[in-house]
């Protein structure tokens, strides 16, 4: 038997080794974000303003406000929705989940619109940033809110109902509805917050300020964690839930964390950087493609890794650099991670299921 | 030799409850035994219960009445992890998964054993490879599932079953969208599993002839959901195992061990040849076109195989005359021209 050396996959092996890469490169994206933008703060500059050094005091200035927080932002947040579509993925067991699609971010949109709808009403403040701490926190408090209400009554529609394509379908359904509040809402608004909340939807990396930037990131580590906890349970899944509860998972202590986890994740990214789509459902698939395994032991750093990744270069593309031009976040995810997900369809069809979770 | 008892029950009483009001008894008082390196094959047609047997003994389903022990135990008794550690399962719908290789799936047998992170050890390891060996599916361990045959993804699906290591493995359906080599294959990796890996195996299956040639044990459940249990060969001498599957115009072969195929009676026939295979299935042709065999009466046509060298001859006389055929397709034609047709024109 010449199965020795082979055997746990090639695939683990193969991700040991392409760990430093793909790191590197989260790396080098992450510096290019700094350094491209309405204004490009070249490479030596960069350089002297991380020492501590004097540069230009706009460079500076931009650098610490506004570059460094959104990049950071971004590596979280990529990291955090690509996660959390590979959870919605695993779980469902369907290759189209994702929070976005599952009206889990309408979900969540409705929470903040209720929220700077009635700050609006009150006269406190309408932009995020004029709120302060108890704003951001009652913002994501909503979002989250939001999400998990979202999520639990999919979850209680799967349970009666079997068809996956269904449940979908629900979820689509259910955006509608929050869509629809939403607009309803935006109707009884002030034109200021209508277009705070217009500007929100749209996405942007660029929202988060140094104080909010703790929140965001510490709520998202722990979504990562809970996900790292989950991978047994995740491989499993895979199998569906009835061999999963065979081999002795608890499938509704799991079925909990994980959509807590998702909640969480989806519903503090809604909260900071508006409803951004694509990314959750996008980077399962390929990091699935890339490393050529759906073993989670892989998928779940390499989703964080990878939507990290991703999150940068429509960071950087959307701030069209040497431009002031500014495009949607939401426009460029679309632009990019529609081609993806014809091609998981297309390559679906091909060979059978063989793409799907 | 007094083997261990893995499974057994007493009493026990399957069905539905709905909102703890409504019940629906599919069977009831049923005493059942399954000891240790044995194998069951559980039979009965299409609605009887098999299934929401199988759900109660695997502890997914609550028993209305009675208690399910696994050796000692209840099986209520057991938590997740334990009853995990007791049997497995294969079930009926295939896994649609991609991009995991067989070695991938079979180690997650290993989900009791492992870890908060499901990381395999040697032992691991190696408890996945002869898995995959005991089931002759070792060449098959980098290859991903979704790529693989029904009957290839089955093999996988049981290596995975014996890699839980239990003592019992459940198998709802296992030969169900096979061909006939793969169904058979299938039985002889289970068997081989049940006696070399002194497991105890219980399976649902709908290939009857398979079941009997098989199984230690034939658990049969009927429409009325009453359950024989038996070795196959006392069920067929005693005729339970007819009468339970038989219906309008499809009656069991004791004799063969099959369900034979109705057929309008057309005459009788003799046969005169040695025992031999052209014998056997020259008598097949002639029942497959009504003709049954005269038992010492006078018959309608009488057929005689000789052995010319190595090819074999048929020898057709009737009543119009006589005719050589040189295969049973010209035999089968000239009687149907010279009986049938001449009958016709009568």
């Amino acid at each position: 038997m010449n199965l020795e050396g082979s055997e746990t996959g090639n695939s683990i092996r193969r991700f040991a080794i392409a760990i430093p890469l793909i790191i590197g490169i989260l790396g080098i994206l992450f510096l290019i974000d700094l350094m491209l933008g309405s204004v490009n703060i070249p490479p030596d500059a960069l350089l002297t303003i991380l020492t501590g050094g004097a540069a230009k005091e706009t460079w500076t200035t931009i650098f610490w406000d506004w570059r460094l927080p959104k990049a950071i932002t971004a590596v979280f947040v990529g990291g955090a929705l690509a996660l959390s579509g590979l959870l919605m993925q695993t779980f469902f067991r369907n290759p189209l989940a994702d929070p976005f699609i599952l009206g889990i971010s309408s979900g969540a949109s409705l929470g903040v619109a209720l929220v700077m709808m009635s700050a609006g009403f009150c006269g406190v403040g309408i932009i995020f940033a004029s709120i302060g701490l108890i704003g951001d926190i009652s913002i994501s408090v909503a979002s989250i809110l939001g999400a998990f209400a979202v999520l639990l009554l999919i979850l209680l529609i799967s349970s009666k109902i079997q068809s996956n394509i269904t449940i979908l379908i629900l979820g689509i359904m259910v955006s509608y509805i929050s869509g629809a509040i939403v607009t309803i809402l935006l109707q009884f608004s002030d034109e200021a917050s209508m277009h705070s909340f217009t500007f929100w939807t749209m996405g942007s990396f660029s929202g988060v300020t140094w104080s909010q930037l703790p929140i965001l990131v510490t709520l998202l580590l722990a979504g990562f964690i809970m996900s790292f906890f989950l991978v047994k349970s995740l491989n499993a899944l895979l199998l569906g839930e009835q061999y999963a509860e065979s081999m002795g998972m608890n499938y509704n202590r799991t079925r909990i964390v994980i959509i807590t986890t998702t909640a969480l994740m989806a519903g503090v990214v809604t909260a900071f950087c508006g409803p951004i789509g694509f990314l959750g459902i996008a980077v399962p698939h390929l990091c699935r493609a890339l490393f050529v395994t759906a073993d989670h032991r892989i998928l779940v750093p390499g989703c964080i890794i990878i939507g990290g990744i991703l999150a940068l270069c429509t960071d950087i593309i959307s701030h069209v650099p040497g431009t002031g031009i500014v495009l949607p976040l939401n426009a460029i995810t679309a632009l990019f991670g529609a081609p993806v997900v014809i091609w998981v369809i297309v390559r679906g069809t091909r060979f059978g299921r063989g793409i799907t979770t | 030799m007094n083997a261990i008892s893995i499974l057994t029950c007493e009493n026990l009483t399957i069905g539905y409850r709905n909102q703890k009001t409504v019940i629906k008894e599919v069977s009831k008082d049923l005493n059942l035994n399954l000891k240790r390196g044995e194998l069951v094959c559980l039979i009965g047609p299409n609605g009887s219960g098999k299934s929401t047997l199988i759900r109660t003994l695997a502890g997914i389903q609550p028993p209305l009445h009675g208690d399910v022990w696994l050796r000692d135990k209840k099986i209520d008794d057991l938590s997740s992890e334990e009853r995990a550690k007791s049997f497995s399962v294969v079930l009926t719908t295939p896994v649609q998964v991609g991009y995991l290789t067989a070695f991938d799936i079979v180690a997650l047998g290993r989900f009791p054993y492992t870890n908060w992170a499901g990381r395999l050890t040697e032992p691991d390891k190696n408890i996945v490879i002869s898995a995959l060996a005991s089931v002759g599916a070792h060449d098959l361990a980098q290859r991903f599932i979704h790529e693989l045959s029904d009957g290839e993804r089955q093999k996988v699906m049981i290596a995975r079953a014996l890699a839980q290591e239990p003592e019992l493995m459940v198998l709802d359906e296992p030969t169900a969208y096979l061909d006939l080599p793969h169904k058979i294959e299938t039985m002889r990796i289970l068997k081989r599993v049940a006696q070399k890996n002194k497991k105890s195996i219980l399976l649902s299956t709908h290939d009857l002839n398979l079941a009997i040639r098989c199984a230690d044990q034939l658990w049969i459940m009927d429409r009325n959901g009453t359950m024989i249990s038996g070795t196959p060969e006392d069920l067929v001498l005693s005729g339970i195992f007819g009468s339970a599957f038989e219906i309008d115009g499809v009656s069991f072969d004791a004799v063969r061990g099959e369900f034979t195929i109705p057929v309008e009676k057309r005459g009788t026939f003799s046969l005169i040849a040695p025992e031999s295979v052209e014998r056997i299935w020259t008598s097949y042709a002639l029942e497959r076109i009504g003709y049954v065999p005269a038992d010492g009466t006078v018959s309608d046509i009488i057929v005689t195989i000789h052995k010319d060298g190595q090819k074999p001859v048929w020898n057709l006389s009737h009543p119009g005359g006589e005719q050589t055929c040189e295969s049973i397709r010209s035999l089968v034609e000239s009687i149907s021209v010279t009986c049938f047709l001449g009958d016709d024109s009568h």
